[in-house]
């Protein structure tokens, strides 16, 4: 019994405490900005905090929301996003979103570029987001 | 009492018309502006488009969330106009950001989005000019928090109107919709109306 209580915590795999789903982020020109959208699955019993993220493809990488004022439309620096136990937390068109702010290449349709989140629980998440033209 | 019931039924005879007007706003755009299109073409607006329906989106190309659904909102009008054989349209997405989005800028844009630039300009222009034009158009535009670069470049948004206008023929604005989120079938129904 003890052996295969051994060989199921080995062995088998484990769900991530935090895992990230439909990653994908606008086309844009060198020099300009793009966002990237996801969404983050946090599997665990315990919340966690995303403070940083990282992307060689840009100058600057910051956590933004878009907010509304009326008629008026603007986008502001966050500088942590809560992710609750066991909840998913959406970074979308016209909400939060991860600011890649002046590139440092092409973001062509179809290419692909590594992110990585920092988390004050989970650490470092790497991942894959493709580039799309969809609005 | 005769002429009080003339009176009378000419009142419900304008209101019954007001209310099947669904462009009651008439709003002249009562100057002309010197711009440049996304080729460095001269453009006076809203003189040179007289005569035509203009669908005009304000945008600024550093905006990567709000401002390419306001064109991609566009482009889905622009497609629509053109499968229903609607003539006579013209689309213009104005920089409230002149500083930056110079016609090379707004080359660029038009490409890496695929508009289709036979008949939708991308408008840049002097600042003092285009400051002007916003506020002709009930535009709001105004840079919002500074951040910097590494190497110390600042970076800064805008907090804007997030706006589509419909002009009409003469150069009047008939009507305001949110760019981002605006209903494609109320447009065409409304390019439509102006089109009879």
């Amino acid at each position: 019994m003890k052996l295969l209580l051994l060989f199921l915590l080995f062995f088998l795999p484990l769900q991530d405490k935090i895992s990230v789903e439909n990653a994908w982020m606008r086309n844009a020109s060198k020099g300009m900005n793009s966002a990237l959208y996801f969404s983050l699955k946090n599997n665990s019993d315990k919340a966690d905090v995303l403070y940083q993220v990282e992307s060689s493809a840009a100058e600057l990488v910051q956590i933004h929301e878009t907010y509304e004022d009326g008629e008026m439309t603007g986008m502001r620096e966050v500088k942590e996003i809560v992710i609750e136990p066991n909840s998913v937390f959406n970074f979308k068109p016209r909400s939060h979103h991860i600011m890649l702010i002046r590139l440092k290449k092409d973001l062509k349709e179809g290419s692909e570029e590594e992110i990585t989140l920092h988390f004050k629980n989970a650490g470092p998440i790497k991942f894959k987001a493709q580039v799309r033209k969809v609005n | 009492m005769r002429i009080l019931k003339t009176l009378f039924f000419l009142l419900i005879i304008y209101l019954l018309n007001g209310c099947n007007n669904p462009l009651p706003k008439e709003t002249v755009i009562s100057d002309s502006f010197k711009l440049l299109n996304q080729d460095s073409a001269a453009v006076v607006f809203p003189d040179d488009y007289k005569g035509k329906i203009v669908v005009a989106g304000f945008i600024f190309t550093n905006c990567p969330d709000i401002c390419p659904m306001t064109i991609h909102n566009m482009q889905l009008i622009q497609k629509r106009i053109k499968e229903e054989n609607i003539n006579n349209v013209q689309f213009v997405a104005i920089s409230f950001d002149p500083l930056r989005d110079t016609p090379s800028v707004l080359k660029q844009q038009a490409e890496i989005r695929e508009v289709d630039q036979k008949n939708f300009s991308f408008l840049t222009g002097r600042k003092k000019e285009i400051d002007i034009l916003l506020n002709e158009m009930n535009v709001n535009a105004f840079t919002g928090d500074t951040t910097y670069t590494e190497d110390g470049n600042p970076v800064y948004f805008f907090v804007h109107t997030d706006r589509i206008s419909l002009v009409d023929q003469q150069g009047r604005i008939r009507k305001e919709y949110s760019g981002s989120r605006i209903n494609i079938e109320e447009i065409i129904s409304d390019i439509k109306y102006l089109g009879e």
